[in-house]
């Protein structure tokens, strides 16, 4: 499998605090790999790194052999990386159809002149057409007109992931995208990133701190404790693993 | 696939429908029946009212015009701009000094404002735009201040200090208030349908989800700066044009009409209307054109101070301006008629 997303000694310190001290990570093309770790392990830090959210001070992160750091963050979405936020950051102001369709900006070429003349509807029409399939492979497509702060936070879960995936990614960051589900939903939310995987032919990475959620989704694991990799291997191995058992069940059962 | 379904997969809470849920297309019953009204009463106007009051409302869709360009700025991008008034002042030299020093035909004035302001507006946005927020406050504020000091220096071009009077605009068969009032009704119609246009396009949505998200903007592929750059010309050339038609309208312009208090104004206008929101920009105006008069029968110095005032009262008691409260009036007449009439 080649690798499609290759992180090396990736160091990030804010102030004093080392969020990420010489994190290594391969993830090959198609992978989808589960990131676990207690509270201030790193792992949103890792996911701000790789879209550029943070500039770390050592290290690389290379995209299909393309090192990020040369990006300006606006591009990162154009080399095909999509990501979901921890306490999700859908648009207010934007309906739901809205949302989707400002996840598919990078398809879009109107500017301000073209659209204000009236010029941009072809277009506009092609990225709603976008928004609205997605919507409805999530079974949202009743939601379309409505403001996000109108449906369950489930939901605008879901809102957000059809938002990522209007970007047209290669690789999806899921930043605890089962956090404030109800235990009764994750099991058929699991099923859905699953399926998401396997017809998309993406490259999942998702950090969740919900470990039977991850345990049951991902093959392969890797655990981040205060900066430093300790685990990564496949999902059995990393259960059983002393290290890993200390830092995360420990504290979040 | 068919998909997991929203609702089944979170049935503990279900979602509001209609005028609970926000769905805007409802809470306002007869849009239709409302806007062919409008445009008949917008056709009959000139023909009922007597010049002054026909003067006056013509001057508040010229306000209008500058308040639909500033409310891309401060309502849907969320930046702040103190110096609409300079480019609104730009916009009505460019008008006066085209038809009054170089006796060209007025049409032409509308571009070239347009384009003279809209350059300014990049030359100005792109540096304070880079850092934003209180940098282009501040380089805003710095733009309304100068202004009115750089027009009275060349008193060959711009009249100097005392200003200069301006030949109007005249159309065959019509007195020419109604004639200039149809010209600014026209100019105002083709501003609304291009900001409605370009507030619902890609560009729109862009402005939006920077202002209210700009990480998740950011890693959509949204690039702030050059979305909030372009805003800001857009918002220039806007002024630039209102200027013009401010010209047209008035057959004269003065340094001191247009100085930082003008600016504030119109940003109290842009508040008080209420931000992004189709109908701010209109009730704004009104504002614009009624507050300072009535403040300045109480004291000369008093329009800057009750400007300000209503800005603290609304930004208190009504955050989405006139036009929230209107709609939230709609919503409550619409959710009292009888269920069957409201579709």
């Amino acid at each position: 499998m080649a690798a499609l997303l290759e992180v090396s000694g990736l160091t990030m310190r804010f102030g004093g605090v080392t969020a990420l001290s010489g994190v290594d990570l391969a993830v090959g093309e198609g992978e989808l790999v589960g990131l676990i770790g207690p509270n201030g392990a790193g792992k949103s830090t890792l996911f701000d790194c790789l879209t550029r959210r943070c500039a770390p001070q050592e290290g690389r992160v290379l995209l299909a052999g393309e090192d990020l750091a040369r990006l300006p963050a606006h591009r990162v979405a154009g080399r095909g990386v999509a990501r979901t936020f921890q306490n999700t950051a859908l648009f207010p102001g934007l309906s739901v159809r809205e949302n989707v369709m400002a996840g598919a900006h990078r398809h879009g070429r109107a500017g301000f002149w073209g659209a204000a003349l009236g010029l941009a509807a072809g277009e506009e029409r092609r990225l709603r057409e976008t928004a609205d399939a997605l919507l409805a492979r999530f079974g949202l497509g009743e939601y379309a007109d409505h403001p996000p702060e109108a449906l369950p936070y489930g939901t605008t879960k879901l809102v957000e992931i059809a938002r990522a995936l209007a970007a047209g990614p290669r690789l999806l960051l899921l930043d605890e995208p089962a956090g404030g589900l109800a235990p009764a939903e994750v099991p058929a939310f699991a099923g859905l990133i699953r399926r998401l995987h396997a017809e998309l032919r993406l490259t999942i990475v998702v950090v969740e701190h919900h470990l039977d959620f991850v345990l049951s989704l991902c093959r392969r694991i890797v655990c981040l404790e205060r900066g430093h990799k300790i685990a990564d291997g496949p999902a059995d191995a990393v259960r059983r693993d002393p290290a890993v058992v200390a830092a995360c069940l420990g504290v979040t059962r | 696939m068919t998909g997991v379904r929203g609702a089944a997969l979170t049935g503990h809470r279900r979602p509001a429908v209609g005028l609970a849920a926000g769905d805007r297309r409802r809470t306002w019953p007869w849009r239709r029946a409302a806007l062919a009204m409008t445009v008949v009463a917008a056709a009959g106007l000139p023909f009922v009212l007597p010049p002054y009051r026909l003067f006056q409302v013509t001057l508040v869709l010229v306000y209008a015009v500058a308040l639909l360009g500033l409310d891309l700025v401060v309502g849907h991008s969320g930046q702040i701009s103190l110096g609409h008034g300079a480019f609104f002042g730009v916009g009505a030299y460019v008008a006066a000094v085209m038809i009054g020093r170089l006796g060209l035909p007025y049409p032409v004035t509308l571009p070239a404002a347009a384009l003279v302001t809209y350059g300014l507006g990049w030359a100005a946005g792109l540096p304070a735009l880079r850092l934003r927020g209180l940098y282009l406050a501040v380089v805003t504020f710095s733009v309304a201040v100068v202004l009115p000091p750089l027009l009275k220096r060349f008193p060959e071009v711009t009249g100097g200090a005392m200003g200069m009077p301006v030949a109007t605009p005249r159309g065959a068969g019509l007195d020419d208030d109604q004639w200039i009032y149809f010209l600014v009704l026209a100019t105002a119609a083709v501003a609304v349908a291009g900001i409605r246009n370009l507030t619902r396009s890609r560009g729109g949505r862009a402005l939006t989800a920077i202002r209210q998200h700009p990480a998740a903007a950011e890693v959509l592929g949204m690039q702030a700066a050059s979305h909030l750059t372009r805003a800001f010309a857009w918002s220039a050339m806007y002024a630039g044009v209102a200027g013009a038609l401010h010209t047209w309208t008035t057959g004269f312009v003065a340094p001191d009409t247009f100085t930082l208090s003008l600016s504030i104004t119109l940003l109290a206008g842009a508040v008080i209307g209420g931000l992004a929101t189709p109908a701010g920009p209109l009730l704004g105006a009104l504002v614009v054109t009624a507050v300072p008069a009535a403040a300045r029968e109480l004291n000369p110095a008093a329009p800057g101070l009750v400007s300000g005032l209503l800005i603290v009262a609304v930004v208190y008691a009504a955050p989405t301006g006139l036009a929230g409260l209107l709609r939230r009036a709609a919503a409550a007449v619409a959710a009292r008629l009888p269920a069957g009439r409201r579709a």
